[in-house]
């Protein structure tokens, strides 16, 4: 079974099929997901600038991380049901879409980095209050989540401006 | 008058023409606009966090404000200006639409409610349900703001 019959079927699910033809519920779902990035989405890049000792400074390192850890978890909770009910009632479009598919890899990538940093990091921060400088693994991975974070959104929105028709009418017309 | 500008600016405006002749300009600006609000809403979320009792029980709000408010103006500077790029892009379609206007409207509401009611409460020691209240009204100010965005492109 290929991904692309996969996808034909999730769409095709009756409230996955309403949502995709509803006038108001998909740009409600749509605008909840872009609500939260603006309410939640904002504490990530408060964190890394916190770790980089760029923004926040007032604070402790534990107390930013800690304050910030639930509400950033509810608002990644909710942005990613409302991701999943955008992509799920229109699968197929986004099957093809390579800008799709750039966010969900970063989006494993992001992941991954919760689990690389999560021990040394954001569960250590009591003792990186201690510290008198900011340890450089800590400074990357403040870096690589900003980049990460910052891309996730940047390929959200491309995926609006893929056309599949434009990108392959060129390669046909160019000879090489 | 409004009318005159609007046109003039409909038909030519250096900043507008760069938005629609290159084909990542309105793109590159909605992705400056979508970064630079997260941090500006992001910011007031923590200060508003503790308007509403939910983090951060060690610090007064004001503190909090003292913490963020330069990266809430540079969010809010950013995004606007990226905002301003966006509109020249197509002034008249944007003075008409409906969502938009709400938007704008919310906005500049939001705007002064952040910098005068919201800064006063933050700065002083309001009782528990004064500061609750205030930071409820601005969650639902920010949220409106970023849902009228959304719904320029379905009214």
């Amino acid at each position: 079974m290929s991904l692309y019959s996969v996808f034909e079927s999730l769409q095709s699910i009756g409230p996955l099929a309403d949502i995709r033809e509803s006038a108001l519920v998909y740009p409600v779902i749509l605008a909840t997901h872009l609500v939260c990035i603006g309410l939640f989405g904002g504490m990530i890049l408060m964190t890394d600038l916190r770790l980089l000792g760029l923004g926040m400074g007032d604070l402790t390192i534990s107390e930013v991380v800690n304050g910030l850890r639930w509400p950033k978890r509810i608002g990644l909770v909710v942005i990613v049901i409302c991701g999943l009910l955008l992509f799920s009632s229109e699968a197929l479009k986004y099957e093809p879409n390579p800008y799709f598919w750039t966010k969900m890899t970063l989006l494993v990538l992001a992941t991954i980095h919760y689990f690389v940093f999560r021990n040394s990091v954001y569960n250590n921060t009591e003792e990186l209050d201690k510290s008198p400088v900011i340890p450089t693994r800590v400074k990357t991975a403040a870096i690589l989540s900003m980049v990460i974070w910052v891309s996730i959104p940047v390929c959200g929105r491309l995926i609006a401006y893929y056309e599949p028709d434009k990108q392959k009418a060129p390669q046909t017309a160019t000879v090489r | 008058m409004a009318f005159l500008a609007l046109a003039l600016l409909q038909s030519s405006n250096p900043i507008g023409d760069a938005l629609n002749n290159t084909e990542w300009a309105f793109p590159l600006a909605e992705c400056f606009h979508i970064v630079f609000f997260g941090i500006a809403i992001g910011t007031i979320m923590i200060v508003n966090l503790r308007l509403l009792g939910l983090a951060f029980p060690r610090r007064t709000p004001a503190q909090l404000a003292q913490d963020t408010w330069v990266w809430t103006l540079v969010g809010l500077v950013i995004a606007v200006l990226a905002g301003m790029a966006l509109f020249i892009s197509d002034p008249r379609m944007y003075s008409y639409n409906q969502g938009f206007r709400f938007k704008i409207t919310v906005f500049v509401l939001a705007v002064i409610y952040h910098y005068t009611v919201h800064a006063k409460v933050v700065s002083s020691n309001s009782s528990r349900a004064i500061s609750a209240v205030v930071g409820v009204i601005s969650v639902a100010l920010w949220v409106s703001v970023v849902a009228g965005g959304i719904f320029i492109a379905f009214v």
